[in-house]
Parts: structure tokens; C-alpha cells; sequence
């Protein structure tokens, strides 16, 4: 492999790992794995707002719940609105504001759970894409084909 | 934008009310489902839909017994040491 090959590809490799970060599912999208980025995006997208509905958008906090937000953010960087959201309130200077988003209990716990699993699940797929655009997918077996 | 949007966004400000009691368990099925989705369709060279669906239900299954037997001996010590 050529110098000028080797950085495209590497480059290539780094723009399916972001664009699977972005959107869930993306970066197995642009290397023709169409039902496998259809399956990751439903299931990314449904987890995490799943849990974002159970414990609101006061389970995104990058203050008070650090370890959770480092997984919520692999999820995408859109993950950021309710951070900012949440990071708002909680520097508003209103007392009813700052608390506006507090959330305790179970509603907190399974929220945290399912979208930081989601997170985790997404950095999962992030290296599968990258891994499959690495080994040639799409150009080597073709797109695929059902049963 | 309409109503029925903002009532939509809405629903992501509150949290829903979630008790204390063992129903409350069955919140990990969902989490499972995705977890054995998620974990076939990285898994699979080839994704014929009707295997790969096949493969989730067994892992999904396969999850689910073994955390209710994990749940059933943990209850089992639990009782035996506090009684």
C-alpha cells in the first residue's frame, strides 16, 4: 500500500468512526452495511430516548453525574442539548430553576442505565464500523443480499 | 409547531413514576432486547434478517434465564441468612 493509499484509508477510518458517532448506525451506512445501520440506529436512538423519557432530561448531567455522562455522550454529540440544558438550570441563580430538573430514585437509576447503556452499545458499534471499513467490507463481500 | 410536538418534547421534562416494587425489574427486558440486538448485528458477517432475528431471540432468552436464575439464588441466600 502506497503512502498517499495508507492516509486515505486511515483517513476513511476516522470519518466512519465520526459519522458513527454522530448518527448511530451512520458509519456502517456508508460502508453499504444498509440493514445493519438500520438495526443500530433504531435500536441506539430507542434505548436512549427510552431512557431520556423515564428519568427526564435531568439524567444528562455532566456536574452532577460525570461517570454516566461520559458514557450518555458516545451516543452523539446531539447528547450535548440536554447537558446544556440540564447545566443551565443548575447555574440559573433561581432556586425553583435549579431544580426544575431534579430526578431521584428509580426514575433516575433506570434512566441512567438504559442511556448510558446506550452509550456503551454505540462505542460497540463505532469500532465494528470501523473495523468492517478496515478489512475491506463492501469491497470485498459486495452488499448484502438476503436469504 | 403544533400541540401535540410540544407535548411530545414535554414528556422528556418530567420523569415518569417508577415504584419501588418488584414489578419495577421488568424494566431490564427492553435493555436486554437491545443489548442482544445490538450484540448480533456487530456479531454476524452476513445479516440474513431471518437468522439474525432468530440469534436475538435466543440470546435474549438465553440473558433473561440466566439473570431471573442469577435473581432466584440471590433471593434463596438472602432468605436463608435473615431468617
Amino acid at each position: 500500500m502506497s503512502k498517499n493509499n495508507s492516509t486515505d484509508h486511515s483517513f476513511f477510518l476516522v470519518i466512519v468512526g465520526l459519522l458513527s458517532w454522530i448518527v448511530p448506525g451512520a458509519g456502517h451506512l456508508i460502508i453499504k452495511e444498509r440493514k445493519r445501520a438500520a438495526v443500530i440506529f433504531v435500536t441506539i436512538t430507542g434505548t436512549f430516548l427510552t431512557g431520556l423519557h423515564i428519568g427526564s432530561v435531568g439524567i444528562v448531567n455532566p456536574e452532577g453525574a460525570p461517570a454516566w455522562y461520559a458514557a450518555q455522550i458516545l451516543v452523539s454529540p446531539l447528547v450535548f442539548i440536554p447537558a446544556g440544558i440540564t447545566k443551565r438550570s443548575k447555574h440559573s441563580g433561581d432556586l425553583q430553576e435549579m431544580h426544575k430538573y431534579d430526578v431521584f430514585g428509580h426514575p433516575e437509576s433506570i434512566g441512567q442505565i438504559y442511556t448510558s447503556v446506550a452509550g456503551l452499545l454505540n462505542l460497540l458499534c463505532i469500532l465494528s464500523a470501523v473495523y468492517m471499513a478496515h478489512s475491506g467490507r463492501g469491497e470485498l463481500i459486495g452488499e448484502e443480499e438476503d436469504e | 409547531m403544533s400541540s401535540s410536538v410540544f407535548e411530545l418534547l414535554a414528556s422528556f421534562t418530567n420523569p415518569i413514576e417508577i415504584g419501588t416494587d418488584p414489578i419495577s425489574m421488568l424494566w431490564m427486558f427492553p435493555l436486554l432486547a437491545a443489548v442482544a440486538l445490538i450484540y448480533k448485528a456487530v456479531q454476524l458477517r452476513v445479516m440474513f434478517m431471518r437468522k439474525y432475528f432468530r440469534e436475538v431471540f435466543i440470546l435474549f432468552v438465553s440473558i433473561s434465564i440466566f439473570i431471573v436464575l442469577i435473581g432466584i439464588v440471590l433471593h434463596a441466600v438472602v432468605y436463608f441468612m435473615t431468617r
